[in-house]
């Protein structure tokens, strides 16, 4: 799943353990995600949408994969 | 072996830092190996059979214990790291039954020392497949 959290972070100004400490998880976690390696689980979706305002589709866009698995 | 070091800090940091665990984490891993080798060492004695069997039954409370705060851990750890948590025991759990059956088949083949292959040598093995389950698990995630 693509993502726009690292862009989102940057214009805080935020590093990843900043945003890690307020999403309460690891910066592992942080960089999981934004390098879409990791896909966040729905409650985590939802409060990464709630911390920086946006609906949660402008925040991650489903890549169709062929047979309608996504990894 | 600077990646399984690097492994074992990665872990500790990512479930230890938010929780009251850690530490009683550490002391119930550490109790255990000193039950565990303590015993070792008495059990290569000459004493009688009781206080063999006590003497190799004391690790199992402390084991317990690091059972009890490992489970806790891992409830209390990040989605991520609860996922790589699973993918390393996904991968050891079934790597221990494969070695567990093979050396059972093997017994039945050929004569096996129990000074090579007892149950103390096939637990030895598995905290070392957790770790590379481990491994795999943070590197993929890397």
């Amino acid at each position: 799943m693509k993502n726009r959290l690292k862009v989102l972070r940057s214009e805080r100004n935020w590093s990843q353990a900043d945003l890690a400490e307020r999403l309460e998880v690891s910066r592992q976690t942080v960089n999981a995600i934004e390098t879409e390696k990791y896909d966040p689980s729905l409650p985590l979706a939802f409060r990464i949408a709630r911390l920086f305002d946006q609906p949660i589709e402008n925040l991650f866009e489903c890549e169709e994969v062929e047979g309608g698995e996504n990894r | 072996m600077s990646n399984m070091e690097d492994t074992l800090v990665e872990t500790k940091n990512a479930i230890s830092p938010k929780l009251g665990f850690g530490s009683s984490y550490g002391v119930a891993t550490a109790a255990f190996i000193v039950l565990y080798f303590a015993a070792r060492a008495i059990l290569e004695l000459d004493v009688e059979t009781w206080v063999k069997v006590t003497v190799a039954l004391l690790p199992v409370p402390a084991f317990g214990l690091f059972i009890y705060y490992y489970f806790m851990l891992v409830r209390s750890a990040d989605e991520l790291e609860k996922r790589m948590q699973f993918e390393a025991l996904a991968l050891a759990f079934p790597l221990a039954m494969m070695l567990v059956f093979t050396l059972g088949l093997l017994e039945l083949a050929v004569p096996l020392s129990k000074d090579d292959w007892s149950y103390r040598h096939v637990f030895a093995f598995m905290p070392i497949m957790y770790f590379f389950g481990l491994f795999l698990a943070r590197r993929r995630y890397q």
